[in-house]
């Protein structure tokens, strides 16, 4: 018997102890389906990955305390300004850290790209019908990871203290003040008394390092297991059925793509956090609660709430002493049925469509008329939600009067989606009676080698060859 | 691998796969030449950059080089369970019903224990914040309080208009929140009837600076002197709530569904701005039984 090598002789002891080698086997060899779409998910753990690294660095230098300090670093405009820890010690690493302020540009461009990813990712679910039977308890799941994705990118945003994420702040306790019988109650207790109190910024630290990540981690763990357990969806091809996965065995292609994409993911990211200013607090100055300014916009995720908060009417209900305040409509109701709507979807499509079957094969977008239309209706109304976000700004830049932008995006908020409706329905069944582009498979080719012998190689990539259309 | 059957295709992907790692190396290293000879983190974040960038791109070309794209079919079982293990669940959970239903004291008190033990922990939960006594009804203006800017000084009342809005505070109180207050300076002849009522000294007029609709911080003063009449706007930057500084700060435009609450001023024998007492109402946006 041949000397076995260092990396063998490891794995036998392990194996001889706890076993699983057959589970490994199992592991190694399963099959993934390839396709662009299905890399959004992966952009989005990795880009988590590389938020939970950053996001370590940046805990060994933040201070979560809005005690009173004067700033006396290195950037002289803020010099001698009585300021919160929390915002001293964010001036602190982005001045006089080295290579701090990349780790802290990195996290915050990865925040960014996180949310994106996510997005993209439940988009692709969506309109590809992925969440139908058995998924939909992990369209639920990864529901519960957008939720978490943005409330960590809120409280994120809020901790360091500067002239922005106070007003950011001071704008959900207002929404939360709102609400019906327990508003106040809730600001007292997740501020410790009355706004702005002294206690938020050390509230919301651990939540943002520790309650949420961990949830996160939870989650996504679930979410990947599940995926591992029902094997992943595929789009319809030759030889591709409800009964089997086609595709890339996770080793080594698969795996070495993958690490390959997270490497990539990353190095995006610090290209970014090198080369861009992003949230550069020390230009808002420290948080004061009687400044706000002028075209101050949210983090792009948290746009269309803002938008939603701008483009509502001033509206208010009075039944008696209860008044149920605008932002009430603007800031609970709205985003509720957004987001509670998004979290049923499964069970809306099974009510419309009354389809309960097993479903592994994706449709294309065009193929499901009604649920793509509902798709682009629903991303319309939030995309008009945005917009209204950054009204003043689109009026600053058109030289239109605020007054009049407000209330074209009021009337597209009511119109767009419908015809967005009606539109996609109509190009969906336009596209679908056409013959889509001609599939085309990488055709086996035979080389003849020097001995004479015959090969099997595959086709170079300029040469493809048409397949059978599905 | 025989060499012959390499085409020209995988050739350049052995070569993009070197090429990557070595700009790897490369980006490492000149990051931490970065760190250690740069003030700036440019060359640091770049070499990092081109570090990981290389990683990856060498990694795909790597796999795509062992020419990997395969097409391998798995089968997809069943993930339903079949009648035979159906059977022995419903039997497995027809037992335990039949275990646990019994003794039927048993289970309905460990239910209302939990259920009281979950609730006696809900005590310490309201202890993160104190019961609101209606501190929010209540501001820091007293009758006779200066009107003081942020820097402590106080307001002349013989002064000429400034133009612009002047952030100011209850002497004693400066910079507490809920007593922000904007005051400004207008001919007394444009003001209304009700918002000169007892409430304005000289043409001045003094308004919460807190917005009525999020609470953002009203900071913009507009005033438009293009013909047929001069418009004198308050403008919110957070959400565009507009308002009318000289008809009692009413909201005519945007979101907002209240107008600011006014201050009501006075001249003390010094000649300096004082307030006639705190705000008529609360200031800020308002929780549902507070209109």
């Amino acid at each position: 018997m041949r000397r076995r090598g260092v990396v063998a002789r490891y794995v036998d002891s392990l194996q001889s102890r706890v076993g699983g080698g057959s589970f490994v086997g199992k592991v190694l060899h399963k099959v993934f389906p390839n396709h662009f779409s299905f890399l959004w998910g992966e952009v989005a753990l990795y880009s988590f990955v590389v938020l939970v690294l950053t996001g370590i660095y940046l805990t060994l230098f933040f201070e979560g305390s809005q005690q009173p300090v004067v700033y006396d670093g290195s950037h002289e405009p803020l010099q001698g300004v009585e300021v919160s820890s929390a915002y001293e010690s964010v001036l602190r690493l982005s001045f006089d850290v080295k290579g701090g302020l990349l780790i802290r540009q990195m996290h915050h461009w990865a925040a960014l790209i996180f949310v994106g990813a996510v997005a993209l990712h439940l988009a692709r679910v969506y309109f590809t019908g992925a969440f139908r039977r058995p998924r939909e308890l992990n369209w639920v799941i990864g529901y519960g990871l957008l939720l978490l994705a943005l409330a960590a990118g809120l409280t994120g945003y809020s901790l360091p203290d500067d002239l922005l994420s106070g007003t950011g702040l001071r704008i959900i306790h207002a929404v939360i003040l709102a609400i019906p019988f327990v508003g106040e109650r809730l600001t007292y207790l997740l501020f410790g008394g009355e706004w702005p109190g002294t206690d938020i910024i050390g509230r919301l630290y651990p939540i943002h390092i520790l309650v949420i990540p961990a949830l996160i981690a939870l989650l996504v763990g679930g979410h990947l297991a599940l995926v591992w357990r029902q094997k992943h969806t595929q789009f319809p091809g030759p030889g591709r059925t409800e009964d089997n996965v086609v595709g890339e065995r996770v080793w080594p292609s698969f795996a070495m793509k993958s690490i390959g994409l997270l490497f990539l993911v990353a190095g995006v990211v610090t290209a970014l956090g090198a080369l861009f200013h992003v949230n550069a607090v020390w230009l808002y100055g420290p948080y004061d609660t009687a400044a706000a300014t002028s075209f101050s916009q949210p983090d792009w995720y948290i746009g269309f709430l803002e938008g939603s908060l701008r483009l509502f009417p001033p509206w208010e209900l009075r039944v008696g002493r209860l008044m149920i305040n605008n932002v009430v409509f603007s800031g609970v109701l709205i985003p509720g049925l957004i987001f509670g709507a998004l979290a049923v979807v499964p069970w809306i499509e099974r009510r419309l469509t009354g389809d309960d079957a097993e479903h592994h094969l994706l449709d294309r977008p065009r193929d499901a008329p009604g649920r793509t239309a509902l798709g682009v209706a629903s991303i319309t109304f939030v995309a008009v939600l945005f917009l209204g976000g950054s009204q003043d700004v689109i009026a600053g830049t058109l030289n239109i009067s605020i007054g009049r932008i407000t209330a074209l995006l009021q009337i597209a908020a009511l119109v767009a989606p419908p015809v967005a409706y009606v539109v996609t329905r109509w190009a969906c069944r336009e596209l679908a009676g056409r013959a889509g582009p001609e599939r085309t498979e990488r055709a086996g080719v035979i080389t003849r080698d020097a001995g004479g012998g015959y090969q099997g190689a595959d086709a170079d990539d300029d040469a493809p060859v048409e397949a059978a259309q599905r | 691998m025989n060499d012959a059957v390499v085409t020209s295709g995988r050739r350049r992907l052995y070569r993009t796969a070197v090429a990557a790692f070595a700009f790897a190396v490369a980006g490492g290293l000149a990051a931490a030449v970065g760190y250690a000879t740069e003030s700036t983190d440019e060359l640091l974040g770049l070499g990092l950059a081109v570090a990981l960038t290389g990683i990856g791109v060498g990694l795909v070309a790597w796999a795509k080089f062992l020419d990997l794209d395969e097409h391998v079919a798995q089968r997809r079982d069943r993930l339903a369970t079949t009648p035979v293990e159906q059977d022995e669940l419903d039997a497995e959970i027809d037992s335990t019903i039949e275990l646990f239903g019994r003794r039927r004291l048993l289970l309905g008190l460990s239910a209302a224990a939990i259920l009281s033990m979950v609730i006696g922990f809900v005590g310490p939960l309201g202890s993160l914040g104190p019961k609101p006594r209606g501190e929010r009804r209540r501001t820091s203006w007293r009758a006779g309080a200066r009107l003081v800017t942020a820097d402590g000084a106080p307001i002349e009342a013989s002064a000429q208009p400034f133009g612009e809005l002047v952030t100011v505070f209850p002497d004693g109180a400066v910079g507490l929140d809920d007593s922000q207050v904007i005051v400004m300076k207008v001919p007394p002849a444009q003001l209304t009837a009700r918002t000169a009522a007892g409430a304005t000294a000289d043409g001045w007029v003094a308004y919460s600076k807190i917005c009525t609709h999020a609470g953002c911080s009203v900071g913009l003063l507009g005033v438009d002197t293009r013909p047929p009449e001069t418009l004198t706007q308050l403008v919110c930057p957070c959400h565009q709530s507009v308002f009318d500084p000289l008809d009692g700060a009413r909201p005519v435009g945007g979101p907002a569904t209240r107008s600011l609450p006014q201050l009501g001023l006075d001249v003390d024998a010094a000649g300096f701005l004082i307030a006639t007492g705190d705000f008529d109402r609360p200031v800020g946006p308002l929780a549902w039984d507070e209109a």
